[in-house]
């Protein structure tokens, strides 16, 4: 079983791969409509974004978690290092 | 070949350091347990600890990272395939059952923690909070369910639940707080989210 390099989600079944591409090693979510992985800009407010919606966390606390967790990800190590 | 001996050897020590940290931590609480404790129930020296984790810190972390990890896999691979409410209700629960007492551990001391473990908990509740946010969507477009922002809906579940773990000696003090009343709970949150379409026909 793979895990997305870009957000750790498991990656069991086809509808989990950007276009279904099973080859790619991040999973949809990811994925810009092209199925290109997004950039860290992108991620890191796509993350801070669902931490917001589906938790209701505060802005400032979901945008740090945000970037901590990410920089745990194999796409993204050291990443927070390299923003304020 | 001596070597790779060797590392296996530290590797398998590490691994049942962090799994008797992990029952320890359950049993007793996370930060009224010493190093020395968990020495002592790993039966080896209070240096052999020291050699795998510097500090109690970094135990806590790791063991924290290592089994909320496993509970994050495990609510997305019960909840992933749910189509209703009240399935990922109860598959979020299962999930919860299979490592309760550390479970429990974690919604009463996590605040307490360093960022990093505290990190793994929100992780932990993004793992549910992922598959919960997609149906819930579903259920209010179709009806089925309240228009009350999803992470309000999300948060009501998840404070119902932790209010009874947390509380688990005053409601299941036999120690199964999930088995006691999660059947009670999913039903009756079920009661609250859903829309009842005969009452609005009576007031309509």
């Amino acid at each position: 079983m793979k895990t997305c390099i870009s957000c750790g989600m498991p990656m069991t079944k086809p509808s989990d791969y950007p276009l279904a591409d099973e080859s790619k090693d991040y999973c949809i979510y990811c994925a810009r409509p092209d199925g290109s992985m997004q950039s860290y800009p992108e991620k890191l407010e796509g993350t801070t974004e669902f931490l917001i919606r589906t938790q209701g966390l505060d802005k400032e606390a979901a945008h740090q978690i945000a970037i901590r967790t990410l920089s745990k990800l194999p796409a993204w190590k050291g990443k927070e290092n390299n923003i304020e | 070949m001596k070597t790779t001996n060797r590392q296996l050897q530290k590797k398998q020590t590490k691994e049942a350091l962090l799994r008797t940290a992990y029952e320890v931590f359950s049993e007793r609480g996370i930060m009224n347990t010493r190093m020395s404790d968990i020495a002592q129930a790993a039966g080896v020296s209070h240096g052999t600890v020291f050699a795998h984790f510097q500090t109690q810190e970094m135990l806590i972390t790791k063991v924290v990272e290592t089994y909320g990890g496993k509970i994050a896999l495990r609510t997305h691979e019960l909840a992933g395939s749910c189509e209703h409410m009240k399935e990922i209700l109860s598959a979020h629960l299962a999930g919860i059952m299979e490592f309760e007492p550390f479970y429990t551990r974690l919604v009463i001391e996590n605040r307490l923690l360093a960022p990093a473990a505290r990190d793994v908990w929100v992780s932990v509740q993004s793992s549910i909070s992922f598959h919960f946010s997609q149906v819930a969507g579903r259920e209010i477009q179709s009806g089925r369910s309240i228009n009350l922002p999803t992470h309000l809906l999300f948060n009501i579940w998840v404070g119902l639940v932790h209010y009874y773990l947390a509380n688990g000696d005053l409601f299941a003090p036999e120690g199964n707080v999930i088995k006691r009343y999660g059947e009670t709970l999913v039903e009756n949150y079920m009661k609250l989210i859903q829309t009842d379409h005969r009452t609005r026909g009576r007031q309509g």
